[in-house]
């Protein structure tokens, strides 16, 4: 029996909702006809008025969950630190609009949230005993560009441990381990006229097992010399800042915060003709959460989305399909 | 990246106001991947044939039904702009668009608590107006 369990972000399929091709409940019939059980979601995208939904719309919750035999799993959810252009919210204001979405999560039936990247620890303490009544964990993602060496998620990390309890830990995003970069970010960033030398430059990096945030880290978290060279236009300043975004890490940088891993964002850039998502290799990464006990979900998130070149159709549902196939595949074989 | 949620495409028309042309209207998507609340829209920028539109005459509605100025909308906590629903940006102009064929170009820059450089998408569309 499997312990790694799957399930589909619906921030895959964005773009289908916001132009109105698919309304929520054509895409939970997608993702019940192709047998997904989890769900996760962004109320900010999908739940309007989130975080205080009307009841009508959390009457059509419920009723789609239970139609579509769908179990919510992920709750991801923002902390609009700079709601006011002003000033930075209080610590108050912070922990009051946290526990606004604990109820939220609880009411839809959620168990996790997934906190965004950057959430100040200190919304930790004033909120665990919400999280404890609503029975909702929170758990910060720790996403490349934004991982674990910057002082945000070091602070919070320091305070979850110090915190040690059951209902706070972290996501991790396999952003983080990609081997290659994703060509479809390059290809788009070609097409808008980006120096295809610094496309070279980039995957020469990641040949060597590395990437550029390593590089910059090395460098006084700068751009080399040689990146400041290349990068003359917008497009290649663009490209190089996005470059950032997709690490290429050991998985042993996960050992330590094992047990404190409660969720798993499965990026998706582009599933090759083979089968296989182009930048991250998942037969290894499973592997590794198996041999580690890993016993939570891992969600395909399709972000190839931001890359389709203008005039071309985004294809995510081809994508996630063939991703979940992927995945399963590997479970199989791993976990049997 | 988020170029093509900007300036829906035809949406952009004249507004008749008791009988008077008073400005053009046009529909834009969000340049995000959640609903804000609309005090975390940074700017909006209009340019008509080269020419920018000045700000203090661009007005801007999540419904179409409640409209603030740009500078108004930094106070703006309670109206949310959702993910997907088309925003109205309003430009006051006596005859709006003169009839003919316009180059109407829109940029939206939204702000993000955890990415440092706030979000733009823009959009230039030839615009015929009959």
């Amino acid at each position: 029996m499997s312990r790694i369990k799957t399930c589909v972000s619906l921030y895959s399929l964005q773009d289908q909702y916001m132009r109105h091709k698919m309304s929520l409940e054509d895409i939970f019939g997608f993702v019940s006809e192709n047998n997904i059980q989890g769900i996760e979601i962004l109320p900010d995208q999908m739940i309007h008025k989130a975080p205080h939904p009307d009841e009508s719309t959390l009457q059509q919750w419920d009723s789609l969950i239970n139609k579509y035999h769908l179990t919510p799993v992920c709750d991801d959810i923002f902390l609009n630190t700079n709601l006011y252009l002003n000033r930075e919210l209080t610590k108050k204001e912070c922990a009051e609009l946290i526990i606004e979405e604990i109820k939220l999560a609880n009411r839809l039936g959620f168990r996790l949230i997934r906190l965004v990247s950057m959430v100040p620890y200190h919304i930790i303490e004033p909120v665990l005993l919400y999280a404890e009544k609503y029975d909702v964990t929170l758990a910060l993602e720790v996403h490349a560009g934004l991982g674990l060496d910057v002082p945000k998620t070091q602070e919070f990390i320091k305070e979850m441990i110090r915190i040690n309890s059951p209902y706070i830990g972290l996501v991790m995003d396999a952003s983080l381990f990609c081997r290659k970069l994703p060509r479809v970010m390059s290809e788009y960033c070609i097409h808008f006229g980006l120096n295809p030398k610094l496309v070279e430059y980039m995957d020469n990096i990641f040949e060597k097992n590395s990437d550029f945030r390593q590089v910059c880290l090395a460098n006084n978290n700068t751009w080399p010399d040689e990146v400041k060279e290349l990068a003359k236009s917008d497009i290649d300043k663009f490209f190089v800042n996005f470059a950032e975004g997709y690490e290429n890490l050991s998985y042993s940088i996960m050992d330590e915060y094992m047990p404190y891993i409660k969720h798993f964002h499965f990026k998706l850039y582009e599933m090759t003709d083979e089968g296989e998502e182009y930048s991250i290799d998942y037969k290894s990464l499973i592997q590794y959460l198996h041999d580690h006990n890993y016993d939570h979900y891992v969600s395909t998130e399709y972000e190839g989305n931001r890359w389709v070149l203008p005039g071309h159709p985004i294809e995510e549902k081809k994508h996630v399909l063939s991703h979940q196939k992927m995945i399963h595949k590997y479970i199989k074989q791993i976990e049997g | 990246m988020f170029d093509n949620n900007v300036f829906v495409e035809n949406s952009c028309h004249n507004i008749i106001k008791d009988g008077k042309i008073t400005g053009f209207e046009m529909g834009t998507y969000i340049t995000y991947y959640r609903g804000i609340p609309l005090s975390m829209v940074n700017d909006i920028r209009v340019e008509v044939d080269g020419e920018k539109v000045p700000r203090e005459n661009i007005l801007f509605s999540a419904d179409g039904e409640d409209w603030f100025t740009l500078e108004e909308m930094t106070t703006v906590t309670t109206y949310k702009w959702e993910y997907d629903q088309v925003a109205h940006i309003l430009v006051k102009k006596d005859g709006g668009l003169s009839k003919g064929i316009h180059g109407v170009k829109l940029a939206v820059i939204t702000r993000t608590a955890y990415i440092p450089v706030p979000l733009e998408g823009e959009k230039m569309r030839q615009v015929v107006i009959e």
